[in-house]
């Protein structure tokens, strides 16, 4: 068991906030709680001097690390004049290290990226991904710059819709990915870093973070347009997206049959509640022309996802067929797009771009300016 | 649904002023902030777990940061910074 004069002890190798002070005897160690091998420290600094005092917090953190049987540390920097501070250390067991931390935790925008848009539906298997490369090549087909993240970390898709099996290099500063180009699209994606049917078996923190560095540690440098393919579903990962990237719209891709449009409308009223603009609902697997006879045939009915978009006042973006040649082509990685530019399946899915990317030019309906934060 | 223009933590941060484009203007504490976080560290995980959090009336305000499109997340200078704090949420403690 970890004493609190061990604790002192180590910290007197520690100048204070003055430079020179160990910081025992400095009186700016307001609190110290050992629990179960956890050591929980609070700093009292002047505030204004956060970003300057975080060296001193990481040396304290460390030498606290160093006593033999601590299992974790945790120093945290408090304003001189609270009183209450490190009683019992943080509520919950969540981490806290201190005010001045800016881990990519926070939703500032994707350095040189414009757009960041979400793909998603609320059920699987409706064509997501299928839908968020043909959009994504299409989209640099009119000419912009794009980038695709593949945020279905257990599912990840892109590798094989973009025909990709390289691994991406690393950047020249040595931290950052360089994601690999396909069909004019920089793409990213967990399963350029894993084996083909590796399974990844992760809880909600991994995914969060791991979502981060796909985001923020990868050189996507300057984009129009960062299409990110959601995993189905309302779970962590769209929470993630949803906190970490102010979004600028998001596309929702449904069959018309009601089964689908169930959790499509779930997917809908969650981007509600976090104050994602929608850019509208698309209508895969529209219908099914057969190569044979040239029935129409509507397998998963029709329309559906139309009216329910007018339904909910969020615009159409449009139809795509269940096609054969969508599908081979997509698991060959040759994007129907692009790899059959003037057949009317690419053409459902180029115009799809089209409206995507006029909506973005002008803002998707109800999207509003963040506003201006000022700690004065 | 209106939508916030201007957040500005003033007063040393010890109260959070927040301009909407309806043109209300609303003030509220940090002290009021914090005991009302929305964190389940202080709400719980159901109304009868809600704690009351005392001795906060110095506290203040040393961070704020954008969370995606519709909420901030307060950094008070006791260490609590857990709380996501929505557009709709911060009306609501205004009224």
């Amino acid at each position: 068991m970890v004493s609190r004069d061990e604790v002192m002890a180590a910290l007197a190798a520690v100048p204070g906030p003055d430079g020179r002070t160990p910081l025992p005897e400095s009186g700016a160690v307001s609190g110290v709680t050992v629990r179960e091998g956890k050591v929980f420290v609070a700093i009292a600094i002047d505030p204004k001097r956060a970003k300057v005092m975080e060296p001193m917090r990481a040396s304290a953190e460390a030498a606290i690390r160093a006593i033999s049987g601590v299992a974790g540390a945790v120093v945290t920097l408090t304003a001189e004049s609270a009183r209450a501070v490190a009683n019992g250390g943080p509520a919950h067991g969540h981490q806290t290290d201190g005010p001045p931390r800016r881990h990519g935790r926070s939703s500032e925008p994707v350095p040189g990226v414009k757009h960041v848009i979400a793909v998603a539906s609320g059920k699987g298997g409706v064509g997501k991904s299928t839908v968020a490369c043909n959009l994504a090549v299409g989209l640099a087909k009119l000419g912009l710059k794009i980038g695709v993240l593949d945020a279905d970390l257990y599912g990840p898709s892109m590798p094989k819709l973009f025909g990709i099996s390289a691994k991406p290099g690393l950047a020249p500063d040595g931290q950052k990915l360089v994601p690999l180009k396909a069909f004019g699209v920089k793409v990213m994606s967990i399963g350029f870093l894993i084996e083909e049917g590796a399974p990844v078996i992760w809880r909600g923190p991994m995914v969060m973070s791991a979502l981060n560095q796909l985001l923020r540690e990868v050189e996507w440098g300057e984009l129009d347009v960062l299409v990110v393919d959601m995993p189905p579903g309302t779970g962590d990962t769209q929470l993630t997206m949803a906190q970490n990237v102010p979004l600028a719209g998001a596309v929702i891709v449904s069959t018309p049959q009601d089964l689908a449009l169930i959790d499509a409308r779930r997917g809908i009223a969650m981007f509600g509640q976090v104050k994602v603009p929608l850019l509208g609902v698309v209508e895969n697997m529209s219908y099914f022309v057969c190569p044979h006879c040239g029935e129409r045939t509507d397998v998963f009915a029709h329309g559906g996802a139309r009216k329910e978009a007018e339904k909910l006042g969020v615009p159409f973006l449009g139809e795509v067929p269940l096609d054969i040649a969508i599908r081979a082509h997509s698991d060959d990685g040759r994007p129907v797009v692009a790899s059959m530019p003037e057949s009317p399946q690419a053409n459902a899915l180029i115009e799809i771009a089209r409206r995507v990317a006029d909506t973005l030019a002008v803002g998707a309906p109800g999207a509003r300016p963040a506003p201006r934060i000022r700690v004065l | 649904m209106a939508w916030p223009t201007e957040i500005t933590a003033m007063d040393k941060g010890r109260i959070l002023e927040v301009a909407f484009d309806d043109g209300r203007t609303i003030r509220l504490t940090a002290e009021r902030l914090r005991v009302e976080s929305p964190s389940a560290e202080v709400q719980g995980h159901s109304p009868s777990q809600k704690k009351i959090v005392a001795g906060k009336e110095n506290v203040a305000i040393v961070g704020i940061e954008p969370v995606g499109n519709y909420a901030i997340k307060i950094v008070f200078d006791d260490g609590h910074d857990t709380g996501l704090y929505t557009w709709d949420y911060l009306r609501k403690l205004a009224n």
